[in-house]
């Protein structure tokens, strides 16, 4: 019973994506010349102006230190709070029956 | 482990170690950055652990050091971006007004706080991954 | 057509959600969450693919060498990607701890015995 639900959830996924991905009636692939202006401005922009506003030539860095800084801010407290919680739960714990 | 794996990790671990300074210290200028760079150091680390075993491992680290250094890097970055405050959170005062980090684009000394914080974020992420990975090493194992 | 990166990452996510349904060992549930993760990197990456005419698509950083500043690729799903590969590994950092204390507290790695709640 669970393995036939499981199974038609599966298909019914791939159904799903398929018509989402196909460039007539979902995401278009490869875009160039006046669709680029009209549906990626914002990454124009960064490519036009990231060199004169931050100084460093390489616009990705730029992107992830100083236009969207506070997501890396999120990213490094995300990555210290799970390193801090894998290294607690591997030391060692007294057992119930020593204490009693 | 046998002899060939402990000779060709002695004469790579450092070469590592360069490769992974060069990634994280140009990151303004050529692909890589903190994140990049930091877990390629981490690499050497972890290379180390398992070439030599755990008992050289465990004669060389200090829990009470690599915590601490995880900390100041995560303090140094929150540091840096609240320097500008006076105008927004992350503004970028050494680049337009500063003394320090002011040259071409282009050249080692130039980007504002970018080179800064990605020597933060690398520090923070090498001294996390391999402080991770000797805990899993340690763990029927521990002494205190 | 369906270009050939969207059913690659297609079939990774498949390949990734199979496993976590049909599969009775720990770890291997494990290892599917890490690959429904590169599947999805991967589906991130190539959405910001530019086909201009007549001009190869470059990556995006001014080198000092001659730059063709009309044919760079979107720079913003890859700053994204970046994020997303370090949260990806701080969960698989704390599922393989939480593992390694199941293994050693209930003695197997089969999920269909861990269903019993002690004391």
């Amino acid at each position: 019973m669970k393995k036939t639900f499981g199974a038609l959830a599966l298909l019914f996924l791939l159904g799903v994506l398929l018509v989402v991905a196909s460039p007539s009636t979902g995401i278009k692939f490869g875009l160039g010349g006046d669709e680029w202006m009209k549906y990626r401005y914002t990454d124009q922009y960064y490519i036009d102006h990231g060199v004169e506003e931050v100084g460093g030539t390489n616009i990705v860095t730029d992107i992830v230190f100083d236009y969207r800084g506070y997501d890396t801010l999120g990213e490094a407290t995300v990555l210290f709070t799970a390193i801090a919680g894998a290294v607690a739960l591997l030391r060692p714990w007294r057992r119930d029956e020593d204490e009693e | 482990m046998g002899l060939i794996v402990k000779t060709t990790a002695r004469a790579t671990i450092p070469l590592i170690g360069i490769f992974g300074a060069y990634v994280v210290s140009h990151g303004h200028l050529t692909p890589g950055g903190g994140f990049q760079g930091g877990a390629t150091i981490a690499g050497a680390g972890i290379l180390f652990l398992i070439a030599f075993g755990f008992g050289e491992m465990k004669k060389r680290y200090d829990h009470h050091l690599y915590s601490a250094l995880e900390g100041l890097g995560g303090l140094v970055f929150l540091g840096i971006a609240m320097l500008g405050m006076g105008v927004a959170f992350f503004y970028n005062t050494l680049w337009h007004s500063g003394p320090f980090f002011n040259g071409q684009p282009g050249t080692l000394l130039s980007a504002g706080y970018l080179p800064v914080m990605n020597l933060a974020v690398g520090l923070k992420v090498f001294a996390g991954l391999v402080s991770a990975m000797v805990a899993i090493a340690a763990y029927g194992r521990w002494r205190e | 057509m369906i270009p050939f990166q969207f059913i690659t990452a297609f079939l990774l996510i498949a390949m990734g959600i199979y496993a976590l349904l049909y599969k009775r060992n720990l770890i291997k549930l494990v290892l599917a969450l890490d690959i429904i993760d590169s599947g999805i990197h991967l589906l991130l990456i190539s959405f910001g693919y530019r086909i201009e005419a007549g001009q190869i698509p470059t990556a995006p950083i001014y080198t000092g060498y001659e730059t063709v500043k009309s044919a760079m690729v979107a720079p913003l799903p890859q700053a994204l990607t970046l994020t997303s590969i370090v949260i990806g590994v701080c969960v698989l950092s704390l599922a393989m701890a939480l593992t390694i204390n199941a293994y050693r507290h209930y003695g197997s790695l089969d999920v269909n015995k861990l269903r019993r709640l002690r004391g």
